[in-house]
C-alpha cells in the first residue's frame, strides 16, 4: 500500500547570487513517519526546511505540504523549530508560549490550558513566571519545542533540534519527538547525530552540496552500504576459515573481529563452516553493516569535500 | 481571532506594561505637574517677599520725591516706609546695621537718564520694583502739563489682533497660550509618535536578531505582523495623548491662578486637525520605522537611525522665531507641505495664524501619499530583509527590492558562514 504523502517536493532548486544552495532536489514524506534529513554544514538542509515552510520560494520546482500549496491555514497545521533558536528572552515563559500558539490559531484560553498543561509534562511548571532568559539553555530548548508542538501540529519540521544538548535532555528531547510521533504526527528534522537518525528516523535523505546523495528507508540504505563482511566474538582461528579472505580486529573500544569474505562466499558458508569446524566457539554473529556515520562519512568522501 | 487583532493585542498590552512607556506616559506629566507647583511656590514666595522689606530707604539726588506724593496701591499690600536719606553713606550703614532692608539711589541726572539704583543684600522681589516705578511715575507726572492717566503713560498700548478669517482673536492676555497650545501639541505628538515607533523598531529588531522572526512567518504572513504591530503600537500612543490630555486639562484647572495660564483654552479646531496629523503621520514614522528595523543589524543602529528620523519631526522648531514673524512666509508653507515637518509646522503655524485651505488640504494630501507609499514599500523592504542578518544593504538594492514583489532573503554572508562552519 501507498503511504500517504505529508510533503512532495519536486525539483526544487535555490541559488542565492552565484551560490547554488539547492540543486533539483526531489523527494517525499509519508504521514506519521520521522524523515531525516542528514548532509553536512552548508548543504542546503536548511534552505530545504525554508523553501518547504515558504519562508523561502524555489527559483525552479514545486512543494506540496499537506495536500497542496501552503496557504495560512496549512501553516496552523505545522510547527517548526528553527536551527538558531528563537524566543523573546525579556517576557514571561507562559505569556510566549501563550503568544506564539494563538498565532498558530489557538484561541486564547485554550492556548494557556495548553501551555500550562506542557510545562507540568515538562517539569516547568515553577518557571512558567520566569522571564525566558532567566532559563538554562536545556529548558530553553525543551520550551522551545514545546512552542513547536503546543498547536497540535500534523506536521513538525525540526531543525538540528539536539544540538548544544546535554545528554539528559537529549533524552528528554528524544522521547517528546518520539511522542509526538506516537500520536500520529510526521516529523522532518536534520540533526548531525547519526545515532539519533539510526535510532529514530524511519527514512532519510543525505544532501550534499544541495543535491540529493542518498534517499530511503534508514535500513535498506544501511545494507546498501554492508559490508561484504561479517562481525564474530569468540575464540578461535577465524582466519583459516574457508571463504574469509582477511581479517581486522576492531578498534575504538568495539569489541570483534571483522571478517571479510571472499566474493564467492555467503555468510551462510561461514555460519557452516564455524558450525563444523572445531576449536571455535563463538559468541556473536552478525552481518557488519556499517553505521550511518560511516556511510556518511564515505559519501561526502567520495563526493570530495 | 485574526492574526492581525492577536500580534495588535499583544504589541499593545506588552508595551504597556513596559517601564519606558510608563515613564514617558506618568512621569512626563508628573514631572511638569512638579515644575508647576515649584514655579508656583515660588512666585508665591516673590509676592510675600515684599512684607521683608518694611523699610525702604532712599537717596533722591534728583528731587523728584520732593513733593511726597505716594502711589496707590492695590488693598492687599502694605507700602514699606520710606525713609530719606542725605548721602549714600548714611543710607549704607542704615543697610549695614539692618536698620533698612533696601535702598535706593535716584541719581541727579534722573530726568534725562532715568537712572535709579537699588542695594540690598538679599536682591530686591518684582513687587517692590514695581513700587518704585509707581513711586516715581506718580512723582514725576505731576510735572508733567495736563491730566494724563497714569495707567496710559505706563502702559500706553492694549492691543489686540483680529486675523481675518481664522476667527481668533489675539490680546495681550492669550498670546502666550496661542503660542503654547500648538508648541504643547507639537511636543506631544513628538513624544507620543517617538515613544511608539521607537517600540515598533527596537521590536522588530529584537525578533530579528532572537531569530523569532523565523518562527513568526511561519505563523502569520509579514504584512500582517506588520499591520499588526502599527495599529497596536498607533493605539498605545493614542492611550499616552488621551492620559496626557486629562493632565493638561487638570493642570490647567489647577494653573488657573497663575497669570500666563489664565484664559487658555484648548481650541477645538485645533484639536481635530491634531489628531489627523497624527495619525498620518504616525503611520508614515511606524512604516518607516519598521522598514528601517527590519534592515539594520542592530538595536544600537537602529536607534541612531530613530534620532535622525525624529530630527526631521522636531525640524519646524527650529524657525519658531520665522514662523512667529512670518506665518505665511515661504519657509512655513515649505515645511507644510513636506510631509514630514508638515504636522508639527501645521499645528504651530494654525496656532499663530489662519492659514490658507489649501495649503492644510494639499499637505494633508501629500502626507497621505507619502504615508501609503511609506507603509507599501516598508512592506516589502520588510518581508525581504526579515531574514537577512549581518550585511549591510545598498540603497539601490533597496530601490529594487521595492520595485519587485516580495520575498525574504538569506544574506549570502549567511550562507557562506553556514559553508564555513
Amino acid at each position: 500500500m501507498q503511504p500517504e504523502t505529508a510533503i512532495r517536493v519536486e525539483r526544487i532548486s535555490k541559488t542565492y547570487g552565484d551560490f547554488r544552495a539547492v540543486n533539483d532536489l526531489s523527494f517525499e514524506v509519508y504521514r506519521g513517519e520521522i524523515f531525516a534529513m542528514l548532509g553536512p554544514n552548508g548543504s542546503g538542509k536548511t534552505t530545504t526546511m525554508r523553501m518547504i515552510l515558504d519562508i523561502l520560494k524555489p527559483d525552479t520546482g514545486k512543494i506540496e505540504v499537506l495536500g497542496g500549496a501552503l496557504t495560512d491555514a496549512t501553516k496552523d497545521k505545522i510547527g517548526y523549530l528553527p536551527e538558531e533558536r528563537g524566543l523573546y528572552r525579556s517576557v514571561r515563559v507562559l505569556e510566549m508560549m501563550e503568544y506564539l500558539a494563538t498565532l498558530k490559531g489557538l484561541s486564547s484560553g485554550e492556548a494557556r490550558k495548553r501551555s500550562q498543561a506542557m510545562l507540568e509534562r515538562l517539569d516547568l511548571a515553577e518557571h512558567a513566571k520566569k522571564k525566558v532568559s532567566e532559563l538554562s539553555k536545556g529548558m530553553q530548548q525543551k520550551i522551545q519545542f514545546a512552542v513547536t508542538v503546543l498547536h497540535d501540529p500534523e506536521l513538525i519540521i525540526i531543525d538540528e533540534p539536539f544540538s548544544g544538548l546535554d545528554p539528559v535532555n537529549t533524552l528528554a528531547l528524544k522521547d517528546l519527538v518520539m511522542e509526538f510521533r506516537a500520536k500520529g504526527g510526521t516529523v522532518v528534522m536534520s540533526t548531525h547525530q547519526m545515532w539519533q537518525v539510526e535510532e529514530m528516523a524511519d527514512r532519510l535523505l543525505m544532501i550534499h552540496k544541495g543535491e540529493q546523495q542518498l534517499y530511503g528507508p534508514v535500513e535498506d540504505i544501511r545494507k546498501r552500504y554492508a559490508l561484504h563482511a561479517i562481525i564474530v566474538e569468540g575464540q578461535g582461528n577465524w582466519a583459516a576459515l574457508p571463504g574469509v579472505e582477511r581479517i581486522e580486529t576492531l578498534e575504538n573500544g568495539r569489541k570483534g573481529t571483522l571478517l571479510y569474505l571472499e566474493s564467492q562466499t555467503t555468510t551462510d558458508d561461514i555460519l557452516a563452516a564455524i558450525a563444523t569446524t572445531r576449536n571455535i566457539s563463538i559468541e556473536r554473529f552478525e552481518l557488519a553493516v556499517p553505521s550511518l556515520n560511516d556511510i556518511f562519512i564515505r559519501v561526502v568522501e567520495e563526493h570530495g569535500q | 481571532m485574526n492574526k492581525t487583532w492577536i500580534v495588535a493585542r499583544r504589541e499593545y498590552l506588552y508595551n504597556l506594561k513596559r517601564p519606558a512607556f510608563l515613564f514617558a506616559v506618568f512621569g512626563v506629566p508628573l514631572f511638569t505637574f512638579v515644575m508647576w507647583v515649584v514655579i508656583f511656590a515660588v512666585t508665591a514666595s516673590n509676592e510675600e517677599s515684599l512684607d521683608s522689606f518694611t523699610q525702604v530707604g532712599y537717596i533722591d539726588s534728583a528731587g523728584v520725591l520732593q513733593n511726597g506724593i505716594l502711589p496707590e496701591t492695590a488693598p492687599d499690600i502694605t507700602p514699606p516706609e520710606l525713609i530719606a536719606f542725605e548721602s549714600e553713606e548714611a543710607a549704607r550703614t542704615a543697610l549695614d546695621n539692618r536698620e533698612i532692608g533696601v535702598y535706593f539711589l535716584i541719581s541727579a541726572d534722573y530726568m534725562s537718564s532715568g537712572q535709579v539704583s537699588t542695594y540690598s543684600y538679599s536682591g530686591v522681589p518684582r513687587a517692590l520694583r514695581s513700587y518704585i516705578q509707581s513711586l516715581l511715575l506718580a512723582n514725576i507726572s505731576r510735572q508733567t502739563p495736563g491730566d494724563l492717566p497714569l495707567e496710559r503713560i505706563e502702559n500706553p498700548v492694549n492691543m489686540s489682533i483680529h486675523v481675518a478669517d481664522s476667527g481668533r482673536n489675539l490680546t495681550e492676555a492669550n498670546i502666550p497660550a496661542l503660542i503654547l497650545m500648538p508648541l504643547v501639541f507639537a511636543m506631544i505628538f513628538m513624544m507620543a509618535s517617538g515613544v511608539t515607533s521607537g517600540f515598533l523598531m527596537s521590536g522588530v529588531v529584537e525578533e530579528k536578531t532572537n531569530r523569532i522572526m523565523e518562527i513568526l512567518v511561519t505563523s502569520i504572513t509579514p504584512m500582517q505582523m506588520l499591520l499588526g504591530k502599527v495599529i497596536g503600537l498607533g493605539l498605545l500612543g493614542l492611550t499616552q495623548i488621551l492620559v496626557w490630555g486629562v493632565a493638561i486639562v487638570v493642570l490647567l484647572n489647577v494653573g488657573q491662578t497663575l497669570p500666563l495660564l489664565q484664559g487658555i483654552a484648548v481650541p477645538v479646531d485645533l484639536m481635530i486637525v491634531f489628531v489627523v496629523y497624527f495619525i498620518l503621520s504616525y503611520f508614515l514614522l511606524s512604516g518607516l520605522m519598521a522598514g528601517i528595523g527590519a534592515v539594520v543589524g542592530s538595536e544600537q543602529e537602529s536607534r541612531q537611525w530613530s534620532s535622525i528620523i525624529s530630527l526631521l519631526w522636531v525640524l519646524p522648531f527650529f524657525f519658531i522665531t520665522s514662523f512667529l514673524s512670518d506665518p505665511n512666509g515661504a519657509l512655513p508653507v515649505a515645511l507644510t507641505l513636506i510631509p514630514f515637518t508638515a504636522p508639527t509646522t501645521a499645528l504651530l503655524r494654525l496656532g499663530f495664524t489662519a492659514v490658507p485651505l489649501w495649503q492644510i488640504a494639499l499637505s494633508l494630501a501629500i502626507l497621505l501619499l507619502t504615508t501609503i507609499f511609506t507603509v507599501w514599500a516598508s512592506a516589502r523592504v520588510f518581508h525581504w530583509a526579515l531574514l537577512r542578518y549581518g550585511k549591510r544593504v545598498s540603497v539601490r538594492e533597496l530601490l529594487r527590492v521595492i520595485r519587485q514583489p516580495p520575498e525574504a532573503e538569506i544574506s549570502l554572508a549567511q550562507s557562506a558562514q553556514e559553508g564555513a562552519r
